[in-house]
């Protein structure tokens, strides 16, 4: 069965989500926005324009474009534009077909199906003629709901048993109120009341008018005049708006405003949250009388209502929450983004529908702590993170530590800390019978497979030899809260200290290392490099050496840049007599010479490095000390 | 007829008792697909939610990455407008900052959308209002209010403009 897809069908607006994964996701539209404006235009060219691309053309083509379609569902009426009559079922019929069109896009699979949305105070016609203009467009409507239903649903209320919710929608343009009662997952309306000419926008425009009047006072120009300078007041009033929902006072600077006698002006204003809810307070306060008429249309005492949801953009305003809370004597719920809660709520009940919820109780673990083994040095190097989902499986390829060693010792770890001694063991043991090389060159492909229940297989296996050792330890998953919380804290307080103390082990295995290419490198290329390179290459060897026998990390450090540098400058010059060579060689074309030059540049030098990087083992250390 | 009778019911007998061997052969095979199948499943669906996981964290690296380098650009502009502030003379400054600006827009491929006295698309312009004019033709631009941007010949945001309307006489 294919995805079925929720819509918010609003006034001014139209939302749409689906679900994706077990999660309802909000769809973008084609030109990037989270909402679709519920806009359809008919241009002199005969277009049809939808959405976004109608609303920028509105002013140009006032005949020809429509808008509030919503407010004429299932009147009957037809509505003329660019000389042709249209039903409002087919109106939002090209709105519903632009939301499937991008919504196809985004998800990249027909939709055949939609749970649609509705006012819970729309009549049977009403219901239809939305129902109808889903057929036109061709989607199967699997169910309209109601909007205040749809937004509890966001908020999961209706898993939370028999109560009496209130949903508090103030839009831009509307406000609604609906009271509800839910029992066993059913949605019974109450009572709804609201006032249909009172919307934020109502704000944002007393905002402008107050900016524009103190702007007056000092330069005795309206700003609103001029259309520039309209347009930047309104920015202003949403940017205002937004910015004090979480401080209590913002600069409206807006320079360059306007010209008076060729000088330029500059608005400049403090506003405090104060003098903002100052000036919505009037609009604020309209909504109350509708949420007491419908309390009292229910019979419904406020401390009745169990939970309040919040719809809409407005709803973001502090001024708002408040007085909400005033209203019905509890703070209203707020997780959910109440522009977009219902379309969710209509992507979750298109979610029950197409079995989508029920297939996700595949509710699968996650390691509560990493999962890692010891390597050189004692630190701890992670194969599966903490809060993947498991059942899962994670390989790594480790090598030696130390020339000829044969035996490896996997150290299986669980916890944060990036040193091996911190963490907790879980289990250990050994790889034996690798064959004898040079360090870095043995591959070891270590493997972690959690399964479904939690039991962790770690498996070692020398990709050389095929030999393979493993073990099986189970209860990985199964951590008491406490202890996962324990070890958390510790590797936060821990942090700082362990970094330090892992730099250090990575300073001295990137010594250990240095020593190790140093003497590789003068053995390979004895006659290759000069007199005086070789002298200053065994004495930077012998300093590291020294340094490394020692505890002064800063000292290592030193003597492992310095000789690198050396090394470099080394083999930069025998890079450098080899191109010479190279080059006269090229001059005689001599093809012999060339494939001798490919195998020089593919020696085992260049491998060890890339390796050496990713490796290390615990007991060679003691090995290569004997060695050495 | 004793014999024929018992013949090929114990024909019938070892067949069907072949065949419930084979069936249980079968059912166990089956119980094993099942098994590996829903153990494949469990896998797909934890993978998937690594993947997720993965692309959540990547995604909110990105768009720091992004942050840092749009506002160490805007750090920069800062310092040098307030270095132009307390210049006597900035404007030679000034046009340098612009030209500064311009340049990183364009490196970033962002274009400036034309629209005075082009016709109005709704595709580029969003129409704030509208001036009646004579001698105009309909639908000219006659102002722009607020500048529109293309990025990557994608629209980032349109030209506020305010539109001719031919005077009817």
């Amino acid at each position: 069965m294919g995805k079925i897809i929720g819509i918010d069908l609003g006034t001014t607006n139209s939302e749409v989500a689906v679900m994706e994964a077990g999660k309802p996701t909000v769809i973008k539209s084609a030109e990037g926005q989270p909402f679709f404006p519920s806009v359809v235009a008919f241009t002199k060219d005969g277009e049809m324009l939808v959405g976004e691309a109608a609303k920028r053309q509105a002013v140009t083509n006032p005949e020809g474009t429509i808008h509030r379609i919503k407010r004429k569902m299932g009147s009957g009426e037809k509505v003329k534009a660019a000389g042709k009559s249209y039903s409002p079922e087919q109106i939002s019929a090209f709105i519903l077909q632009k939301i499937k069109k991008d919504a196809e896009e985004y998800i990249g699979e027909k939709i055949k199906d939609a749970v649609i949305t509705v006012p819970a105070y729309f009549n049977d016609d009403q219901r239809q003629a939305t129902k109808d203009a889903g057929k036109i467009a061709g989607l199967n409507v699997k169910r309209i709901i109601n909007e205040p239903t749809a937004a509890s649903l966001a908020y999961g209320l209706d898993k939370e048993g028999d109560h009496k919710i209130a949903v508090y929608d103030f839009g831009g343009g509307t406000f609604d109120i609906t009271l509800m009662e839910v029992g066993e997952g059913v949605f019974e309306v109450l009572s709804t009341n609201g006032d249909t000419q009172l919307g934020g926008s109502d704000m944002d425009k007393a905002l402008v008018d107050f900016f524009a009047k103190e702007f007056q006072k000092n330069h005795n120009i309206d700003l609103r005049k001029d259309p520039k300078a309209l347009q930047r007041l309104y920015e202003a009033a949403e940017n205002a708006k937004i910015e004090l929902s979480s401080t209590l006072q913002t600069d409206i600077n807006l320079p360059y405003v306007t010209v008076i006698d060729k000088e330029p002006k500059h608005l400049e204003m403090k506003l405090t949250r104060a003098k903002l809810e100052e000036i919505i307070s009037p609009f604020v306060e309209d909504t109350e009388q509708p949420c007491k008429q419908a309390l009292k249309d229910a019979k419904l005492k406020p401390s009745d209502i169990d939970s309040i949801v919040l719809v809409g953009g407005t709803t973001r305003i502090p001024l708002v929450r408040k007085k909400v809370e005033e209203i019905f004597g509890k703070p209203p719920k707020r997780d959910v983004d109440p522009m977009e809660c219902v379309a969710v709520g209509a992507a979750i009940q298109a979610g029950v529908l197409s079995g989508d919820i029920d297939k996700d109780i595949v509710l699968l673990d996650v390691t509560p702590l990493t999962l890692s083994i010891e390597t050189l040095g004692g630190v701890s190097t992670s194969l599966i993170d903490r809060n993947t989902t498991v059942p899962t499986k994670k390989s790594k390829i480790f090598s030696t530590a130390a020339d000829n060693q044969t035996s490896v010792d996997i150290n299986i770890l669980q916890g944060e800390r990036p040193m091996a001694t911190d963490n907790k063991s879980l289990g250990r043991f050994h790889l034996d019978g690798i064959l004898p090389a040079p360090r870095g060159i043995p591959q070891i492909e270590v493997t972690f497979d959690i399964d479904a229940d939690g039991i962790l297989n770690v498996a070692a296996k020398d990709l050389g030899t095929g030999k393979e050792q493993s073990i099986r330890i189970t209860g990985s998953t199964k951590l008491s809260d406490e202890e996962i919380t324990k070890m958390k804290k510790e590797a936060d307080d821990h942090a700082e200290e362990d970094k330090k103390r892992k730099e250090k082990v990575e300073i001295r295995n990137n010594g250990d290392a240095m020593v190790h290419t140093t003497q590789k490198t003068l053995e390979e290329l004895k006659d290759k490099f000069s007199k005086e390179d070789k002298e200053s290459l065994e004495k930077g060897l012998k300093e590291l050496r020294e340094a490394l026998s020692g505890d002064d990390i800063d000292k290592i450090k030193e003597k492992t840049d310095e000789l690198s540098k050396v090394l470099q400058k080394a083999s930069a010059a025998i890079y450098q007599q080899a191109a010479q060579q190279y080059q006269q060689q090229q001059q005689s074309t001599d093809s012999k010479d060339d494939s001798k030059e490919e195998s020089w540049s593919g020696k085992p030098d260049g491998d060890d490095k890339t390796i050496d990087a990713d490796f290390k083992v615990k007991d060679d250390k003691k090995k290569s000390d004997k060695k050495d | 007829m004793n014999m024929s009778t018992t013949e090929p019911t114990g024909k019938k007998k070892h067949s069907s008792n072949k065949k419930s061997v084979n069936l249980e052969k079968e059912i166990e095979q089956l119980r094993n697909e099942i098994k590996e199948n829903k153990n494949q499943l469990l896998r797909s669906i934890a993978d998937f939610q690594n993947y997720q996981k993965r692309m959540e964290k990547d995604l909110k690296l990105k768009e720091e990455e992004i942050k840092r380098k749009y506002l160490s650009e805007l750090m920069d502009i800062n310092e040098l407008l307030k270095k132009a502030y307390e210049d006597n003379n900035p404007k030679n400054g000034l046009k340098l900052i612009i030209e500064n600006i311009e340049k990183f827009f364009e490196k970033e491929q962002l274009k400036s959308i034309e629209c005075i006295g082009k016709k109005f698309d709704h595709n580029l312009h969003h129409a704030v209002s509208t001036l009646e004019k004579e001698n105009c033709d309909d639908d000219i631009i006659v102002e722009e209010v607020k500048k529109g941007y293309m990025i990557n010949e994608k629209l980032l945001r349109p030209s506020h403009v305010i539109v001719a309307k031919k005077k009817e006489k």
